[in-house]
């Protein structure tokens, strides 16, 4: 082909050369797009064997995912949303309990499967998600055709068309049956778990280390309830060292965090019992028991129980000081309590007093049965044994008295012991207390030697009463006589003047007689004074003679202590029936006691008489002296009780003992002013005789 | 200086029978009696310028015969005391004739006993009242001496001579002279031995 071209003017040129050059340009493209298809062409064929190779792939990766289904139990399904038509996996059908097929199945059935009390939940999950838009993820029950129930994961996404419908739901079902039964199990045992440690006050906690070095973590895992115990948040996590150190009671916190710390350094375990104090200020008790977790031998931190105990602990101290308050109580008392079975010579029971008070240390441990016996007295054990014998035998109780030669020092101990045996034991089971009553014993063998000697004294101060009334009497007798003598001299006198003076030699002769009557009287009371005897003897009595002579006789004591004697008898008071010198001794007494209280000051001594509303004869003789002791006012008339230096106490003693034998009573009151007034009655003729 | 009404014994005892028997008896014998039952009856009787005595029994009312004699002795009423007593012993008898009784006796006593013992206590008080009254003349005598003349009186009786007092005195002998004139003359002393007497009664010691 030949190419000439004339340029005409007006020839367009231009467009001549743009259309060459775009056919050369076109060419080129033909040429490069050739090229183009046939790279293609090759990339098919290349792809064409890639895919086989990948179908092939295919093919195995999706025996891999049945597979896999199969083994986690995970089936999936496409929902089309417009058919409503549902396809499944093999794994699904198998989930269901069906055999797999490839036909889709329809929705309706799908529903029917479901758990009666699930469905609505299912569907309106699933409804909700596609109105939303969001995932499903919902567990729920599904019955198989045989009536069995499996529990079921489903996790569902949708597909959307291009205008953002969605069309489709591809989602996964996993049967969780098993993991959800080991789940409830695990539940319900973490239940019971928590709800026992709530009841006992007990909390677990495991920790991994124990924050003693680096960053204070405890790395520690705790139970409810042993926030629960500590009062503190579980919200807040478990405490740090610093936060748990703060949280034990300051007394206790140093002993705390040295334990923690040797927990640490030896991988030891521990069990304390230590004060926390609550943020709210209560102080409790808790015992934190730990051991080491090992596994294979490698040490991976530390596992326990941390127990609130503060009833037990406050128990326990309550215990402790009542045992302490007993073994007190039963040292100061010295009584000791035991609990031991006579056959068997088993000791089940002794306290420290027990022990000390036979003579042994308490220290030394358990003693038997037989070296107790053999403290007991010689002369004793023979006693001791039979009694415990026929107890034993009887299944009494018993009640006995021995002696004791204490082991440690030979010293003689009287002991009391009471055995009570117990019904329910076995024959010979025997409780009982021992107690030390030496101190008793003695101060009984004294008081029994008190008694002796009062006995005594009472006779003896009879006998010096005696003597010192015969002393008395005989210094009455000497004062009329010796005035009779004088008037015996004067009366001679008289005679002897010249002219005799007759008028005065017969008074003085008078004198002689009235003295020599005075002188006789004296001896007549003197002599009713001697003539005791052995038994009381009772005659009738007019109680204004004996006043009379009892002021005669203490007139001596009376003038030279200033004291005057007033007597205001009633003329008409009855005569008794009564024993002359015991009245005689019920005066003495009585009206020495009265000048006694008077001696330093002087004052008045009074007798009255009159009658006592039961009709009997009163008396009362009173003082203006001392007055009574305000203490111990009801002893006074005991034997041996004396307020004076030099009294023998035996004074009112025997003055009651007198009336008391006359069937009369004697009592003594504080006058108004000054002074005490003794009382005593005197029963009449009439009662005495009956 | 003896009474018209001659001496008088006093008794004191609180047994009636008593004191009436040695009331009487004393009066048997002629002499005054006055009795009481106690010390205080006593002590209210006016007191007698008569020679006189006290019977006294020990044991007295209210204070015993020792008290009585001590607070009679105390109040500078001198007069012998005769205790008697039911029951005297030995120890009350000494303190009792120590303190200036004349006679212990214990009751029944012989009726002698107690009139020898009031006859020689009368004797003693009446002794005594002289010597009273005797003292009292002196010292009323010595009393109207001037106080010149009792100073020549101290020397003389001293023993000094006119000249040597009349130069202890810073006077002449012859005024010496004078005073001791009255002085003789006023004392009533008839010799120097006289004066030494009375000096000496008067218990004038000798001036150095």
């Amino acid at each position: 082909m030949t190419r000439i071209h004339f340029l005409a003017p007006g020839f367009p040129l231009a467009e001549f050369v743009a259309f060459f050059v775009i056919l050369g340009l076109l060419e080129l493209r033909f040429r490069e797009r050739a090229n183009e298809l046939h790279n293609t062409n090759r990339k098919l064929q290349e792809m064409q064997a890639e895919f086989l190779l990948m179908s092939r792939e295919l093919q195995e990766s999706k025996a891999r995912l049945e597979e896999a289904q199969r083994v986690a139990h995970v089936g999936y399904f496409i929902w089309d949303l417009k058919t409503d038509r549902v396809i499944w996996s093999d794994e699904t059908f198998r989930i269901f309990g069906l055999k797999p097929q490839d036909e889709p199945i329809d929705l309706a059935r799908v529903g029917e499967m479901m758990h009666p009390e699930d469905r609505e939940f299912v569907f309106r999950t699933a409804e909700e998600a596609i109105r939303s838009g969001v995932q499903v993820d919902c567990e729920h029950r599904i019955l198989r055709p045989t009536g069995e129930m499996r529990v079921v994961h489903s996790l569902g996404d949708l597909k959307k068309d291009s205008s953002g419908q969605p069309y489709q739901m591809f989602g996964t079902t996993q049967d969780i049956t098993d993991r959800k039964r080991a789940e409830e199990a695990l539940e319900r045992s973490q239940f019971y778990l928590s709800e026992g440690q709530r009841l006992a006050h007990m909390g677990s906690w495991a920790a991994s280390s124990l924050g003693v070095r680096g960053s204070g973590d405890l790395n520690i895992y705790w139970s409810d309830e042993v926030y629960k115990i500590f009062g503190l948040d579980p919200q807040n996590g478990p405490p740090n060292l610093e936060q748990y150190l703060a949280a034990v009671h300051p007394d206790d916190r140093a002993s705390m965090a040295k334990s923690v710390r040797m927990m640490h350094e030896q991988r030891c375990g521990c069990d304390l019992t230590n004060r926390i104090v609550r943020p709210n200020g209560e102080v409790r008790y808790i015992r934190c028991v730990g051991v080491p977790l090992l596994e294979d031998g490698v040490f991976k931190g530390f596992v326990g129980t941390t127990m609130d105990v503060t009833e037990q602990e406050l128990l326990t101290q309550e215990l402790r000081r009542e045992r302490a308050y007993l073994r007190e109580a039963q040292c100061l008392t010295h009584a000791g309590s035991w609990a031991a079975n006579f056959v068997t010579g088993q000791i089940f029971h002794l306290s420290d007093e027990t022990v000390r008070m036979h003579g042994f240390d308490p220290s030394e441990g358990a003693i038997p049965f037989e070296r107790f016996f053999n403290t007991v007295h010689p002369e004793d054990q023979p006693g001791v044994k039979a009694a415990l014998e026929s107890a034993t035998r009887a299944g009494t109780d018993y009640d006995i008295e021995y002696r004791v030669c204490r082991a440690n020092d030979g010293s003689i101990r009287f002991f009391r012991s009471l055995g009570h045996h117990n019904p329910s034991g076995e024959i010979g089971n025997y409780i009982g207390t021992t107690m030390d009553i030496t101190e008793q014993k003695r101060a009984e063998q004294e008081r029994e030697r008190l008694r002796q000697l009062e006995a005594d004294l009472a006779h003896t101060n009879r006998v010096n009463m005696l003597g010192e009334l015969a002393a008395a009497l005989a210094h009455e007798i000497k004062q009329p006589i010796s005035a009779a003598i004088t008037s015996a001299n004067a009366c001679l006198r008289w005679l002897a003047h010249d002219p005799p003076d007759l008028e005065r030699a017969r008074a003085a002769a008078t004198r002689i007689e009235e003295d020599g009557n005075r002188a006789a009287d004296v001896i007549n009371r003197l002599r009713s004074f001697y003539k005791k005897g052995a038994t009381p003897e009772r005659r009738m009595l007019d109680v204004k003679d004996i006043v009379q002579e009892m002021t005669v006789l203490l007139r001596n004591e009376v003038v030279q202590h200033s004291i005057t004697i007033h007597s205001e008898l009633d003329a008409n008071m009855p005569n008794i029936l009564g024993d002359r010198v015991q009245l005689q001794q019920v005066f003495m007494n009585l009206m020495l006691n009265a000048i006694e209280a008077m001696k330093d000051t002087g004052g008045e001594l009074t007798i009255r008489s009159g009658l006592s509303p039961e009709g009997e004869l009163l008396i009362s003789i009173s003082d203006t002296g001392v007055g009574l002791p305000l203490k111990n006012l009801e002893r006074i008339f005991d034997a041996f009780h004396t307020t004076k230096p030099q009294g023998t106490g035996m004074g009112l003693a025997i003055t009651r003992s007198i009336v008391e034998s006359h069937g009369g009573r004697i009592w003594a009151t504080a006058n108004q002013e000054a002074g005490a007034t003794f009382h005593f009655t005197l029963p009449r003729e009439a009662e005495a005789h009956a | 200086m003896k009474s018209p009404a001659g001496p008088i014994v006093f008794i004191i005892d609180d047994d009636r029978g008593m004191r009436q028997s040695i009331q009487d008896l004393v009066e048997s014998v002629g002499l005054r009696a006055e009795s009481f039952a106690t010390g205080e009856e006593f002590l209210k009787r006016k007191r007698t310028y008569e020679p006189s005595c006290l019977v006294l029994d020990v044991r007295l009312p209210a204070m015993s015969g020792l008290d009585f004699q001590r607070r009679l002795d105390e109040a500078g009423m001198q007069i012998p005391i005769i205790f008697i007593t039911a029951h005297g012993d030995i120890s009350m008898s000494v303190r009792a004739l120590k303190s200036g009784a004349v006679e212990f006796l214990t009751k029944p006593f012989r009726d002698q006993d107690l009139l020898d013992a009031i006859q020689q206590a009368l004797q003693r008080d009446s002794a005594a009242r002289e010597f009273q009254a005797e003292i009292h003349d002196l010292h009323e005598r010595y009393g109207a001496l001037t106080g010149r003349e009792r100073e020549v009186m101290t020397h003389v009786v001293a023993g000094l001579l006119n000249k040597q007092i009349a130069s202890e005195i810073g006077a002449s002998e012859a005024t010496v002279k004078i005073h001791r004139g009255h002085v003789m003359q006023k004392m009533q002393a008839g010799s120097i031995v006289d004066l030494v007497r009375m000096a000496d009664k008067l218990k004038l010691s000798p001036r150095k």
